[in-house]
């Protein structure tokens, strides 16, 4: 309990979990933008995203109690909720049509440079970190994490998209992913000891 | 088992949230303790694929949005009283707080040892109210778990309540089950889950029940309709009921 009280997302949470309505304005006053923002990048513009966005706040309200921060820290876990619901609408859509979901390129998410992480700070140096982390990571690999990630596309559907075996899709989706958590493992709260 | 990539490959997919289709009761197996390092893998490639999610540029939010999730969150949006277990807490908690008034403390202290007081309120509203419930969910589970033919069987959320998550204990011969689940929303005043319990591929009706405040519910079956229950599901229904489900499935059990 501790470890959240110190951590201010955690001492939010603690309120929360106590029904404090403030404490949850506040969660979202430091938050809504980047969750907004991921919302928006899965399901493009037309206000499924402000929807996301609210079921994801009043989740964090029902669940507060859930949260678990050795888990990792609030951000995570709200990011983590909003992907799952912003793909979980992505999948029930019956229209075959895409959304405007690009690549970390065409959005122009260059990795920065290293003295940008040594500026950073608190939670920008978390983001900062992450983009470094995925900016190194192998085009190939990136691009099948990011298929997966924000198009929520499946294994086979990544591999018939890329014109890729589907076992090369699957190693590179393990890879990929096991980078980033080698990557972030120093800044996680825990970690499994899996090589 | 020894880790092994395979076991990363089936991880890595789930973290990501792809369909795992044939694969998926392997990873059930390897979860259940088939691979010890599996679960904490999976907790940690979750993390860490949120980082993707960081170049991804923030967007200010419409400004009503805010006021309507708050006003979305209903009446027990006020910080909730110390359930009434913990009378000596208040009588504490306000003891205290007359004494930080009376020893003059300038406003910024004043408000940081409230928020300090709040906080340790809650903690402890907040365990005395998991007391209670772990009680009760004892309490009734043990209706069902003296029973010799007890039963079980995990539910897992379903379509829009993908985080939900119970559990239904059942006697066949005391006809009885118990269903202990979490993770669910808060429904309209007009809706209630219904339980259902299926017999050859039929769902017959176990009952309503509402959930608290924080999406949990203990809710007993005492004229449990089928003792030879082969799977369970939860459904969002018109209040009281229907007779055969018509709303959406929110947790369904993975019969082995």
């Amino acid at each position: 309990m501790s470890q959240r009280r110190d951590d201010p997302d955690g001492a939010l949470m603690i309120r929360v979990e106590a029904r404090d309505a403030d404490a949850l304005a506040e969660l979202y006053d430091r938050h809504a933008a980047r969750l907004l923002g991921l919302a928006r990048r899965i399901l493009g513009e037309g206000g499924e995203a402000e929807e996301v966005l609210q079921e994801v706040f009043l989740f964090a309200w029902r669940a507060a109690a859930a949260y678990d921060p050795t888990r990792g820290n609030v951000l995570t876990w709200l990011l983590i909720a909003t992907r799952s619901r912003a793909i979980d609408r992505i999948r029930s859509r019956k229209s075959a049509a895409r959304t405007g979901a690009r690549s970390l390129e065409e959005l122009g998410a260059d990795p920065p440079a290293a003295d940008d992480v040594e500026r950073a700070s608190g939670d920008r140096q978390w983001e900062v970190i992450c983009r470094t982390a995925v900016g190194e990571l192998p085009g190939d690999q990136r691009k099948v994490l990011e298929l997966a990630y924000f198009e929520g596309l499946t294994q086979q559907e990544i591999a018939d998209q890329t014109a890729t075996p589907l076992g090369t899709v699957k190693t590179r989706a393990r890879l990929g992913l096991m980078k980033l958590r080698e990557r972030l493992r120093p800044y996680m709260r825990s970690g499994s000891d899996a090589p | 088992m020894p880790h092994s990539e395979r076991h990363e490959e089936l991880v890595a997919a789930a973290a990501l949230g792809m369909p795992l289709g044939a694969d998926a009761g392997e990873l059930a197996s390897l979860l259940a303790g088939g691979c010890a390092l599996c679960g904490a893998l999976l907790g940690d490639l979750r993390v860490a694929g949120t980082a993707l999610a960081a170049g991804v540029a923030p967007i200010a939010p419409p400004p009503e949005l805010k006021g309507r999730i708050l006003r979305a969150l209903g009446p027990s949006r006020v910080p909730a009283p110390p359930a009434s277990g913990a009378a000596a807490w208040r009588v504490f908690a306000a003891a205290a707080v007359l004494l930080l008034v009376a020893v003059g403390l300038d406003d910024s202290r004043l408000r940081r040892e409230r928020e300090e007081l709040r906080s340790q309120s809650a903690d402890l509203a907040g365990r005395l109210q998991t007391a209670e419930t772990r009680l009760a969910e004892r309490t009734l589970r043990a209706r069902v778990l003296e029973s010799e033919d007890v039963q079980m069987m995990l539910l897992g959320g379903k379509g829009p309540q993908p985080e939900a998550r119970g559990r239904v204990f059942w006697s066949p011969q005391a006809r009885r089950g118990v269903l202990v689940a979490a993770s669910l929303a808060a429904l309209p005043s007009d809706r209630q889950y219904e339980l259902w319990v299926f017999l050859n591929g039929k769902p017959v009706n176990a009952g309503v029940f509402d959930v608290d405040a924080s999406g949990r519910v203990l809710f007993e079956s005492t004229d449990f309709p089928e003792p030879n229950a082969q799977n369970f599901a939860v459904t969002v229904e018109p209040r009281g009921g229907v007779p055969a489900p018509t709303g959406p499935v929110v947790l369904v059990g993975s019969p082995t």
